[in-house]
């Protein structure tokens, strides 16, 4: 039975916790703007555009991938479409480069609809596949079609501030990509606290119990499949304005979409900051790889060996293990049924006419079979 | 499959499809509640045809279906598991009015409200599927086999929130392998071998007869 001073005592935790929250959001938000001020050079400002760009897509995938469950390796062929329309558009259209970011973005969420709709109607390895086979398709197009995209000698994306420094450059754009993962995250916090974000948990849990209590299954499936779609264009048309120089080859990449898989699970794909924190570990482990050991493939043993250190040892992510960890420590005072006797419960419940429930849920956190 | 089968469940009664492995009772609650479409043959709802229509239109018309085994969303708190049986309702006054309902009706929904539902014992987990299937107030809540996997203490508790539910208006088609614990609780009983009605009649009277007791029911009836 609850006893009477546990609610005041949880409410405290729960102050405390919300406390504790906003302080280590107002600190990371503190640090992630002050960062271009403190870096030594405009290449560590580079880095950080490079890890922001990995965040956005790994929270942009995880929009998918977190919600429904469903795994896509074929994200990267979202971000080429978005880098590949936001640079045509503006070299073939002559569109303001922010314009022809958003027109992009929004065709990319059109194309997403009709992809959505074949994409989404299998699941598990089937849709793995199915979004292999969707970057392979659209890096055949691109580099085949040289007279259009520029083929392999790629396309070159004109700077949208030409008369700026580069290391100013560099730093508006690293502003701008935190400002699209702020967006991206608020979107994703949104969604998870709604009525749209339960539903799409209940299909991740399981989409015949989700649609035998009315949840549509499918039209959910598609809207959040096609939101992802947008914010990974995004993400992509806004490297391609900053980088100014696109080929198929990277931009097109099934490793591209493995990346986002493994940020968002390294992080936790149920936590809103999971794939932020994945995108943190990757991509400083990326470029250190990629500055310590030059042009090797050294990078890819790199972030092979992160996924299976996370397979093996974290198989919800970090936040979700720390958060355990944390709770262990938390609870470590309580009681278990590893630690009461059978004496000790006929004693404290009289006739013994129960079991206490805070005991149960503690043995069953704790794994305890008793 | 099921061939020339009628099931009637009326208002406020328990109705129970008892019969061998194979029978074709799952079935059945499944075409009741839209998530098979029959290749012929009718679904009526008060009179009103809803042949074919998908559970979204079933459970607007009333039909709740509980599915086999534990169907509690285990990852998600036994709140959002409950809300969920509301998420065709759009009414949030209505909504509140049914949580207060259900957490009436099963007071372990209410005691753990905001633990994770895979958390609790399976017939507490059930409870809670009882509980999301009454918050579109339904006419009839379809139960297939809820007292799989549970020890005969939580099968007890089981049974008794069948009855409640039945006492609080709700009609029950009730699908079991436990036959005669079942039709202990049941007003009326069917028995199904092969899709088809092999017997029905008031439950008593199935329970008391020695020859459905040795085909279907596990043996005879204990003497008292």
């Amino acid at each position: 039975m609850r006893k009477g001073s546990e609610l005041p005592l949880r409410a405290g935790r729960l102050r405390t916790s919300t406390l504790l929250h906003v302080g280590a959001l107002l600190a990371g938000v503190a640090v992630a703007l002050s960062f271009p001020s403190m870096a030594p050079s405009p290449y560590e400002i580079t880095v950080g555009i490079a890890i922001l760009n990995y965040a956005v897509l790994s929270t942009s995938w995880n929009f998918v991938g977190g919600f429904t469950g469903y795994i896509s390796l074929g994200h990267g062929a979202f971000a080429g479409l978005g880098a590949y329309g936001t640079g045509l558009l503006v070299t073939k259209a002559e569109l303001p480069p922010f314009a022809a970011l958003f027109v992009a973005a929004a065709l990319v969420a059109a194309l997403a609809v009709p992809v959505g709709y074949a994409a989404l109607r299998v699941r598990g390895a089937s849709f793995v596949i199915v979004s292999i086979a969707l970057v392979l398709i659209l890096l055949l197009v691109f580099q085949s079609w040289a007279s259009f995209t520029g083929g392999s000698r790629g396309l070159v994306v004109p700077r949208p501030f030409p008369g700026m420094l580069r290391s100013e450059h560099h730093r508006t754009f690293y502003f701008l990509f935190a400002a699209l993962l702020g967006v991206a995250l608020l979107t994703w916090w949104i969604i998870d606290r709604s009525r749209f974000g339960m539903g799409l948990k209940a299909i991740r849990e399981d989409e015949d119990k989700a649609q035998s209590l009315g949840t549509p299954i499918f039209a959910y499936k598609l809207v959040v499949f096609v939101v992802s779609a947008t914010f990974t264009s995004l993400a992509g048309g806004l490297y391609a304005l900053w980088f100014g120089d696109l080929d198929p080859v990277f931009q097109f990449s099934i490793l591209s979409g493995a990346y986002m898989v493994l940020m968002a699970l390294l992080g936790g794909v149920r936590h809103l900051y999971g794939p932020l924190l994945g995108a943190l570990i990757v991509g400083y482990a990326l470029e250190y790889s990629k500055v310590e050991y030059g042009d090797t493939p050294l990078h890819l043993v790199v972030a092979g060996l992160l996924l299976g250190v996370v397979v093996m040892f974290m198989p919800d992510g970090v936040i979700p293990a720390a958060t355990a960890l944390l709770a262990r420590f938390r609870t470590s005072g309580e009681t278990s049924i590893r630690e009461v006797t059978a004496a000790e419960l006929k004693e404290r419940h009289g006739q013994g006419n129960g079991t206490d429930e805070s005991e149960v849920r503690n043995s069953e956190r704790s794994g305890s079979g008793g | 499959m099921l061939r020339g089968l009628t099931v009637q469940v009326p208002a406020g009664a328990i109705v129970c499809l008892v019969g061998p492995n194979g029978a074709g009772k799952s079935t059945v609650l499944k075409v009741a509640s839209g998530l098979l479409a029959p290749r012929s043959g009718r679904v009526l709802v008060d009179g009103a045809d809803l042949t074919g229509h998908g559970p979204q239109r079933m459970l607007a018309a009333g039909v709740a279906h509980v599915l086999q085994g534990h169907s509690v969303f285990r990852e998600m708190t036994v709140a959002e598991n409950v809300l969920l049986g509301g998420y065709t309702l759009r009414d949030k006054q209505l909504i509140a009015e049914r949580v207060e309902f259900v957490r009436d009706l099963f007071p372990v929904v209410g005691e753990r409200w905001t633990s994770l539902a895979g958390l609790l014992s399976g017939g507490q987990q059930k409870q809670v599927e009882f509980a999301r299937s009454l918050m579109v107030k339904p006419r009839v809540v379809l139960l297939d086999e809820p007292s799989m996997g549970l020890d005969p203490k939580a099968t007890g508790v089981v049974f008794e929130q069948i009855v409640r539910m039945r006492d609080a208006g709700t009609a029950v088609l009730l699908v079991e392998q436990n036959a005669r614990r079942a039709l202990e609780a049941a007003d009326t009983g069917c028995v199904l071998d092969l899709g088809r009605v092999h017997v029905s009649g008031p439950a008593r009277e199935l329970l008391a007869d020695p020859q459905l007791g040795e085909l279907y029911l596990g043996g005879r009836p204990a003497r008292r």
